[in-house]
């Protein structure tokens, strides 16, 4: 019995022994970490980034979206848009082939833009992005694709919907499939795919349009962030997609390590709800209970809150410097799209209590909290945030101590995100609530929250309702003329800025590294910072 | 006779315990807050339809059971419906036929995912159950044989400080050693070794199981060694031993052949419970270095709301502990006659 286990000892080291120094071989591998994997590598089904990162890479699409906000045609070299804006023509390139070597044609254009408009279940690629479809059809080199209506935004549209082979899409239970093995036409090839441990992709070096300078790209998983930095540490990573902030300052004292920090490509927004849903529009038919405090449908009460914020004490405390302050849910990183010309409220606490005097918020017991005009309610509201989140209890307690000065208190409670999303809409039984929004490259999406169309179905978190604002969202979402949809876009910022809707403390940063000493090239001098964007990933170079 | 009927009952026990998990495990995951079919997805623009469809495909649009549509918040619905059209009942009958479902999060059978994570735990959990059984019984043996010795007084103090030792702790700290001197600090492979002699890739599944499986090691065998030292010094007080001491054995004859058969009752109890909990992985040591096993499945599926395969891993647990009590209640009887006979 002794000698066996001696024997299961012995192998074990030996096996250790003759593993070391093995390793990758000549192959210009990228070897990039992140904390999370791919929920599933089917794009119908799919949720998480990290999916959309591989989709990116390993998928074209009719459309490659920028860093900077702008896009490119790729599969299609030109287009054609019929006078009224309702038909697209797409001429396809010739001589793209599938990495099974068949070619891509605008049969699978068609085939897969019919999938997902026809598949219901899928929950982002039909119910976000295919509404405005009327009919799509091949005729020879050309994807015809017709609308129900005119939209600005094809390119946003169009920009995730990932081409997909028609041979083998045509074949499979499009729920179920798994896909591990993808097929398709991007600068990467899907080598080896082991769920929640790594993605090894191959370049692709016979792309039509962006062949990778380098062999190979491996995503792996790692659940512990300590673990990610020190791996990036000592070398057995190139490059991280994600860190602790707390990490930054040390990897930048690092020799061969470069930090880069900058908006997402879907750029976070951090926000400070305020339930403000006037009693008329409660919605009771989709379960609205409406029991927020009175105080907060003034302005002027949100106006003297939005002064009392140190919006800078929090990035510097919260996020140690690495974001940029907010003004809406619009965030800097959709570069036009953000009204850059707004002036935020400006810290200031006697203003602030100025403006609730002047207002009739009086202290009349002297207990420090101010009352209602009328007398009867103090200014103490409700404060909630997601358990799940990292940065919102310190939050929540530096803006218990700012809103303090004013005389207003807070009672702070982490709630379930589950729990907070019943709370929250549409049923409306808070008072103010920490949580935030990821954008997408088009600001209409953003822009509903705070439509009025919105309250009942549980999108808007405020009940804001302003009829002036509601019209302005339909004008942009069919005004086809860029700059005059800017225009628009701009103005409703400007009002919803002007009713202090939310306060936007922060607009949240992406803070990445990568290794100087072992690839160059890495794009970082954009709107916004992805190092594991395929932009990057086809142009860097091994070090030599 | 005596034999047939305790095993028999025994194993009735179990199998009753296991249908119990069952249906609590279906109810319990029914009561917390919370639509699985809208976690983890937020956003303006996803349409009523496409949330609808989700709940279809899950079987979530049909009623929790019987009186009841949802429960939480408690809905009561119609009670003279087709009892066979509740999710409770498609659940059990799903069971019997082998299926756990598909996970909302993933979008795959369960069933495929716990294979392959159940795999990677037992792997990492065995190996690391072995070791710190071997180290742990020969340290124990030694520090009962040396009783109120240094090396006895040396044995017992770093048991106790190993056992004591918080596992997260100590793995973040052999990780940032190991980083320095080459171990992989993630993952159960090296990516594209798929495609090296298999030699060569046991050798790189080796290397990433060092560091965890040390941790494993160093925490349990402190348990180990104490058990070992006290049972052994129980045994070497009885009179036989002194028997034994009197007819001129050798101290190595006495330990082998009279003291360590009584001395490893005791101890078989523990490894048993422990072989059973193997099953749950260990959550912490498999969170610190990113292995792919059961604990880490089951931190995520609580995270996402990933019912289906909560259910599938709880039961997998329930069934694994439940036999490992089985095996050791039956080994008991082979080891120790008086059990059968009480």
């Amino acid at each position: 019995m002794k000698t066996r286990f001696l024997f299961i000892i012995i192998v074990t080291v030996s096996l250790i022994l003759s593993a070391c120094g093995g390793g990758g071989g000549g192959a210009a591998t990228v070897r990039v970490g992140w904390a999370g994997s791919p929920d599933t590598l089917n794009p119908g089904m799919a949720i998480l980034v990290e999916a959309y990162t591989i989709f990116e890479l390993v998928y074209d699409s009719m459309y490659e979206l920028n860093l900077d906000g702008s896009f490119t045609l790729t599969l299609a070299e030109s287009v054609e848009v019929s006078d009224d804006g309702l038909v697209y023509t797409y001429k396809i390139r010739d001589g793209i082939k599938w990495h099974d070597g068949k070619p891509l044609t605008a049969e699978d254009i068609a085939f897969t833009y019919n999938l997902y408009k026809d598949t219901p279940e899928y929950p982002y690629l039909n119910g976000y992005y295919t509404p405005y479809f009327d009919s799509i059809k091949a005729d020879g080199n050309n994807v015809i694709l017709t609308l129900t209506e005119a939209i600005p935004n094809i390119e946003s549209q169009l920009v995730f919907l990932y081409v997909l082979p028609k041979h083998i899409w045509e074949k499979v239970d499009k729920l179920e499939f798994e896909n591990f093995e993808m097929v398709g036409s991007g600068p990467f090839k899907m080598a080896e795919y082991v769920q929640n441990e790594f993605v090894r992709l191959t370049a692709n070096k016979d792309h039509f349009s962006s062949p990778p300078k380098v062999d190979e790209v491996v995503f792996q998983t790692f659940e512990n962030q300590d673990a990610l930095v020190q791996a990036i540490k000592t070398g057995q990573l190139d490059m991280v997609t994600e860190m602790p902030n707390t990490a930054a300052e040390t990897l930048r004292a690092e020799d061969n390590i470069e930090v880069v920090v900058g908006a997402p490509l879907a750029p976070g927004v951090t926000d400070i709800i305020f339930n403000q849903v006037a009693p008329e529009n409660c919605p009771t038919d989709a379960g609205g209970l409406c029991t927020g405090h009175p105080a907060l449908r003034d302005r002027d009460v949100r106006l003297a809150m939005a002064h009392a914020t140190d919006k800078q004490k929090l990035i510097d405390l919260i996020l140690l410097g690495l974001g940029n302050s907010g003004l809406t849910l619009i965030p800097d990183g959709l570069g036009v799209w953000y009204n850059d010309a707004l002036k935020d409220y400006e810290f200031d606490v006697a203003t602030a209590n100025q403006i609730l005097d002047d207002a009739g918020y009086k202290d009349t017991d002297n207990d420090g909290v101010r009352e209602m005009p009328d007398g009867t309610q103090p200014l103490n509201f409700r404060l909630n945030w997601p358990s799940d989140s990292i940065n919102a209890p310190r939050m929540a307690e530096l803006l218990s101590e700012m809103w303090a000065k004013i005389g207003i208190t807070l009672e702070l409670q982490a709630v379930d995100p589950d729990a907070l999303t019943a709370q929250c809409c549409p049923a409306f039984d808070f008072d103010i609530m920490i949580w935030g929004w990821a954008s997408d490259p088009d600001p209409s999406a953003l822009l509903y929250v705070y439509t009025t169309e919105a309250i009942p179905s549980g999108s808007s978190e405020t009940g804001y309702s302003n009829p002036a604002y509601d019209e302005l969202y339909a004008e942009q979402q069919t005004t086809l003329d860029f700059d005059a949809r800017k225009d628009i876009v701009w103005e409703m910022q400007k009002i919803v800025h002007d009713d202090v809707v939310y306060i936007i403390p922060f607009y949240d940063a992406n803070v990445q590294a990568y290794r100087t000493d072992r690839f160059t090239g890495w794009i970082t001098d954009q709107a916004k910072v992805e190092l594991s964007d395929v932009t990057s990933l086809i142009v860097i170079e091994p070090v030599k | 006779m005596n034999r047939t009927r305790a095993f028999l009952k025994k194993t009735a026990w179990s199998l009753f315990t296991i249908i119990f998990v069952i249906i609590l495990n279906f109810f319990l995951f029914r009561v917390l807050p919370g639509d699985p079919a809208r976690a983890g997805i937020r956003d303006p623009r996803l349409k009523k339809e496409a949330i609808e469809m989700l709940r279809v495909r899950f079987g979530l649009d049909k009623p929790v059971i019987n009186c009841f549509e949802s429960l939480n918040p408690i809905e009561v619905g119609s009670c003279a419906i087709n009892p066979l059209d509740t999710q409770f009942f498609i659940y059990v009958r799903n069971l019997m036929q082998g299926e756990l479902g598909i996970s909302y999060h993933t979008n795959r059978p369960v069933a495929d995912i716990l294979a392959e994570r159940l795999w990677n735990t037992v792997l990492l959990i065995g190996a690391g159950q072995i070791l710190s059984i071997v180290f742990g019984v020969v340290f124990g043996i030694f520090a009962a044989w040396k009783a109120r010795t240094s090396v006895d007084y040396a044995a017992v103090t770093t048991s106790l400080i190993a056992w004591s030792l918080p596992t997260f702790w100590l793995g973040i700290i052999l990780l940032f050693w190991g980083s320095t001197h080459g171990f992989p600090l993630a993952g159960k492979a090296t990516p594209g070794m798929s495609s090296m002699p298999l030699l060569q890739q046991w050798g790189d599944i080796a290397r990433h199981m060092f560091l965890p499986t040390l941790t494993y090691t160093i925490v349990y065998m402190g348990e180990y060694t104490l058990i070992m030292r006290s049972s052994l010094m129980d045994v070497l007080s009885e009179d036989y031993i002194l028997t034994a001491k009197a007819k001129g054995l050798s101290t190595f004859q006495i330990l082998k052949d009279h003291a360590l058969k009584n001395a490893m009752l005791p101890l078989v109890t523990v490894i048993a419970i422990n072989l059973g909990f193997t099953v749950a992985g260990a959550i912490q040591i498999e969170a610190v270095f990113s292995w792919p096993g059961l604990g880490s499945a089951i931190y995520e599926a609580v995270v996402r709301r990933d019912f289906p395969i909560l259910q599938g891993a709880f039961l997998l647990i329930a069934v694994a502990v439940i036999l490992a009590n089985l095996i050791a209640d039956l080994t008991y009887n082979f080891l120790d006659p008086r059990v059968q006979t009480e």
